[in-house]
């Protein structure tokens, strides 16, 4: 029960936010709410069995049935600590935005609360068709969030990601739809679920693009392309970041960017396994080209938020290349950095928002010498500045340095040109911390009518868990990544062909051997 | 021959419950020396009469009894099929009874119409005689041209009427000219006879083909399939909402369902022209609505492309189902997708109806700006039936295009499964237009508000249908397909 519950209790809270009868209070109330939906989460950690490759804590009834499609939800290593970063991040950004948003208020923390719904339920789903229903689910309140509390701009912005990212997913569609008509054919039972498709084996002619297997393998893999975003398809991103509000814009990196790279590694690299192969290379090159291009055009940038945007393009093109790599530090450092990217890249969206709260401006030319000024806000964006370019002890050099590592290891010309990316990153973002925070004060640091004040209270509560996180998993990583180690084994060992099992008791922990469900090659 | 027994008698009760419930109301009105009955009285005998034919309908029918020769079939495609309609019938009544353009004076008439519109469609989903399909046909029309016309609404609604009279005739005599050719060539327009005959003939007579693409191309005017839907924007914009409702819910389901029998006689088995045909409607009818739909701004004028649309996504589903083995199995998903998209469409008319101001306003989309503000409630329901409509999860319409899509995939209709997926991501674009401008634009939205409650109703029984249904549609669609 344990997970129908971590997956609907947001979406109780969004209903009782709603009919919440006192406007004052419903701030602190959906902060609180947020909180008891952490700690629930939090005891995943202890219920979650470390050394089990199989899926856990699974709650699976049949739903519709003539189909096969069933209510599945399951965990594994590959999941475990999405769904913790998800439930990690919400009450820290109702807390971030706790003065940014100050109207339609109810409306916004239910929009949230569906919206956490909608991505528990995304890394959650292990039948296709429910799967669906919770990531097409994802794009209404998050259509709204940038619409209505959004900037100038925000209608546009917000109707370009509705429809680029339902193109995607539409298609997707027609190959869930094909794939439960294979699973008929092969088992002659229709069934949705994910474990079916894993059993597939879907015909796969190299080098030919119209052969079953690629085409849906392109069908899956655009739609989460899109979702990355990847190269060619991340235009909706910087103008959705940009319109978005500070807490869409954190939950839009933080959380949602992962959506489209946990597909991948969910979805399409067990599933397809040959066509992954085969086409490993694409996915190699348009990773490193989104390294190289989005550090770039990062670096050019006059607007801090547009800067950060991009820059997320950038570190997904790591994750990408790292999932791609299709070796074990690869998977391991893709996995981490996503993680990374959601807290390093979440905290740099508040920070700007922190600051754009104080100013309303966001113009990097604007800005200069606000060190002296803000002292404590200059050292939080620093850490934050350091994680996101991966200087050692933060998290950010484990991910990046997994990914490298395994990204040679795959293919040394795509590593190296990745390589580059790293000293890209520090360029635009140290070039961008020199013209903010130091140099001649600048006319938003010097003006005297509107003096800038250093982190309240709240803002320091806010970002405190996120420094604490950074430093914690850039010394510690063991402590995170053992709990995904047996999935991501599993996932490299079965690679040709994965299954996964069901842990069929997950409440009595196996300390002493490994389970028996575990296949080894 | 055999003569006509009380067994024929008691199956059509339900025809007989419901014409004799309608002339209540109009006796009544003669009786008081034509002074109108409370409206609300009007109200109540019309509602009445549909559930008691409803309640019958369930009583009476059965897997294989038919009535009158073997003319009227009361099968599990009629019970399901006029739920549908006369649960829509009963949504456009509850609207007229708010709408200024069809409440006042005459209500007695307009119930009257109604329901005798509501019995063609009955005679026409029960039909297996092409003839009787065309008397069903003509009873449901004739009541509803005149219905139009009848509106306090001076302009429009008379070019409405005229142009659907003419079209709609039109259309019949297309129908009939069809019928001609069949009876000539297959000796016979009993379908249950056609079924039997049709794969011979669609493969071999020339005049045979003529006559069934004939009678094919009459429905195809009549749900306004593409590029024979120029009548529906003018129509559906002039007439009044309920009736707008009205004819885009009952009279579209009823009319598929008819074309669904016809199809069921296999015509499109032997004939590779014919379904290459209607597969090509399909896509175009898809891609006319959805395009044309991006550029309006009266808000029932891109409601009436988004059903021409719709028409594309469901001839889809008859074309399945005309291709397909089970036959039985698929018309339910069409009958799912047809409850789905009939309960979007009465919910977003119901909310046009509201916000009408008198019996001339227009309801542009750009008025809507501030009505979140407003009437947030009313605002959330028209997001819910304009992203149902769209086919986002967990709503009804998402699975009701699901189940469509599915079909075809199963008969290997890919490419037009293809169509319809990304007709319905070029369908979100206007879809989310109303939702942007009332909730993203500010405006103080000018709607009095009315206590309107019949049309209230209706909104919620909607919207309850749109987002409690679709999550537990499965039993649903075993209903519907018989595997239950």
């Amino acid at each position: 029960m344990i997970l129908s519950a971590i997956v609907f209790l947001p979406l109780i809270c969004a209903i009782v936010i709603t009919f919440w009868p006192n406007k004052h209070t419903v701030r602190p109330l959906a902060l609180g709410l947020s909180l008891i939906e952490f700690l629930l989460s939090i005891s995943l950690l202890w219920k979650y069995n470390p050394d089990s490759a199989s899926l856990q804590l699974v709650e699976k009834y049949p739903w519709i049935s003539q189909y096969g499609i069933n209510y599945f939800l399951g965990l594994d290593g590959l999941s475990l600590w999405l769904v913790l970063l998800t439930t990690f991040l919400v009450p820290i950004i109702i807390l971030g935005a706790w003065h940014s948003i100050d109207q339609k208020i109810k409306g916004f923390h239910a929009a949230m609360f569906v919206l956490q719904t909608a991505m528990l339920g995304t890394f959650l789903a292990i039948d296709a068709i429910f799967f669906y229903l919770f990531w097409e689910l994802s794009l209404v309140p998050m259509y709204f969030m940038v619409g209505i509390w959004g900037g100038p701009r925000r209608i546009y912005a917000t109707i370009k990601f509705f429809i680029y990212t339902m193109a995607g997913s539409v298609l997707m569609l027609v190959a869930i739809i094909y794939m439960m008509f294979l699973t008929q054919e092969s088992f002659g039972h229709m069934s949705a679920s994910l474990l079916d498709f894993y059993k597939l084996q879907i015909p796969f002619v190299g080098g030919q693009f119209f052969s079953v297997q690629t085409l849906l393998f392109f069908a899956f893999a655009i739609a989460f392309a899109i979702k990355v975003p990847v190269f060619p398809f991340h235009t909706w991103l910087p103008d959705a970041h940009v319109e978005a509000p500070t807490p869409g814009s954190v939950i839009l990196a933080g959380v949602m960017l992962k959506m489209g790279t946990y597909g991948f590694l969910r979805w399409v690299i067990p599933v397809f396994p040959e066509a992954t192969e085969y086409w490993a290379w694409l996915f190699m090159l348009v990773g490193t080209i989104g390294i190289v291009y989005g550090a770039l055009v990062a670096m050019i940038q006059p607007d801090i938020k547009k800067l950060v945007a991009y820059s997320s393009v950038s570190h997904m093109g790591y994750v990408l290349i790292g999932l791609f790599s299709l070796n074990h530090f690869g998977i391991t450092g893709g996995l981490y950095q996503m993680l990374n990217h959601g807290i390093s890249t979440g905290a740099l969206f508040l920070l700007v928002g922190m600051i754009y709260e104080r100013t309303h401006s966001r113009e990097i030319s604007k800005y200069g010498g606000i060190a002296a000024v803000v002292p404590l806000f200059t050292i939080a964006f620093f850490i934050m500045t350091l994680s996101s370019i991966a200087v050692p002890l933060t998290n950010g050099f484990i991910g990046e340095f997994f990914i490298l590592l395994g990204a040679f290891k795959a293919d040394v010309f795509f590593g190296s040109v990745a390589v580059s990316g790293v000293v890209l990153g520090a360029v635009y973002m140290l070039w961008m911390f020199k013209r903010v925070f130091f140099g001649p004060k600048g006319e938003l640091a010097s003006d005297a009518k509107h003096p800038l004040l250093d982190l309240s209270l709240r803002e320091m509560v806010v970002l405190a868990p996120l420094i604490v996180l950074v430093f914690w998993m850039g010394l510690f990583p063991n402590q995170f990544l053992n709990y995904s180690k047996k999935s991501i084994d599993h996932l490299i060992v079965n690679q040709s062909n994965y299954e996964l099992t069901v842990l069929e008791n997950p409440a009595e922990k196996v300390y002493a051997q490994a389970p028996a469900t575990e296949v080894t090659k | 021959m055999n003569p006509i027994g009380i067994n024929d008698i008691l199956l059509i009760t339900p025809f007989l419950a419901l014409f004799l419930t309608s002339i209540i109301p109009i006796t009544i009105k003669v009786l008081r020396g034509n002074a109108e009955q409370p409206a609300a009285a009007t109200l109540i005998q019309g509602l009445g009469g549909l559930l008691a034919t409803f309640v019958l309908m369930m009583i009476v029918s059965g897997a294989g009894k038919t009535a009158f020769m073997n003319t009227l079939v009361f099968d599990r495609t009629t019970t399901w099929m006029s739920l549908i309609a006369l649960g829509s019938a009963a949504m456009a009544i509850l609207m007229m009874y708010d709408n200024p353009a069809t409440s006042g004076h005459q209500f007695s008439e307009l119930i009257f119409l109604a329901l005798n519109s509501t019995l063609g469609m009955l005679i026409l989903i029960s039909a297996t005689d092409l003839l009787t399909v065309f008397i069903g046909l003509e009873i449901m029309s004739l009541a509803l041209y005149m219905m139009i016309g009848m509106s306090h609404e001076q302009k429009l609604s008379k070019e409405a009427a005229f142009k659907y009279f003419i079209l709609g005739s039109f259309a019949s005599a297309i129908f009939l000219y069809g019928i001609s050719f069949v009876f000539g060539s297959a000796g016979s327009t009993y379908l249950i006879d056609l079924v039997q005959k049709t794969p011979e003939l669609v493969a071999t007579n020339k005049l045979f083909i003529f006559g069934i693409t004939m009678v094919i191309l009459g429905f195809c005017f009549k749900v306004s399939i593409a590029p024979f839907h120029a009548w529906t924007p003018d129509v559906y914009q002039g007439a009044p909402t309920p009736h707008t409702a009205f004819m885009a819910t009952a009279v579209k389901t009823v009319s598929f369902a008819a074309f669904l029998r016809i199809l069921g006689a296999r015509p499109l088995i032997g004939n590779e022209n014919i379904f290459d045909f209607l597969q090509w409607l399909a896509v175009i009818t898809m891609i006319v609505g959805n395009v044309a739909a991006i550029l309006q701004n009266n808000f029932k004028r891109m409601l009436a492309y988004s059903s021409i649309s719709n028409s594309g996504y469901i001839l889809v589903g008859l074309i399945t189902a005309g291709v397909s083995d089970n036959f039985q199995e698929i018309s339910g998903t069409v009958m799912f997708y047809l409850f789905s998209y009939s309960a979007m469409t009465l919910g977003a008319f119901a909310i046009v109806n509201l916000i009408e101001k008198n019996e001339n306003s227009s309801v542009m989309i750009d008025d809507l700006a501030g009505y979140a503000k407003k009437n947030p409630f009313l605002a959330f329901c028209l997001t819910l039936f304009l992203l149902s409509l769209a086919g986002i999860p967990p709503l009804i319409g998402f699975f009701g295009k699901f189940y469509l899509f599915t079909a075809a995939v199963g008969e290997g209709l890919i490419w037009l499964a293809l169509w319809g997926v990304i007709n319905s991501v070029i369908s979100v674009y206007y879809y989310l237009r109303p939702v942007v401008v009332m909730y993203m634009k500010d405006g103080a939205h000018e709607a009095i508000e009315q206590p309107m409650n019949s049309s209230k109703s209706v909104v919620v029984i909607t919207a309850f249908i749109v987002l409690v249904l679709g999550l537990i549609s499965g039993p649903i669609l075993q209903i519907f397909s018989g595997t239950f």
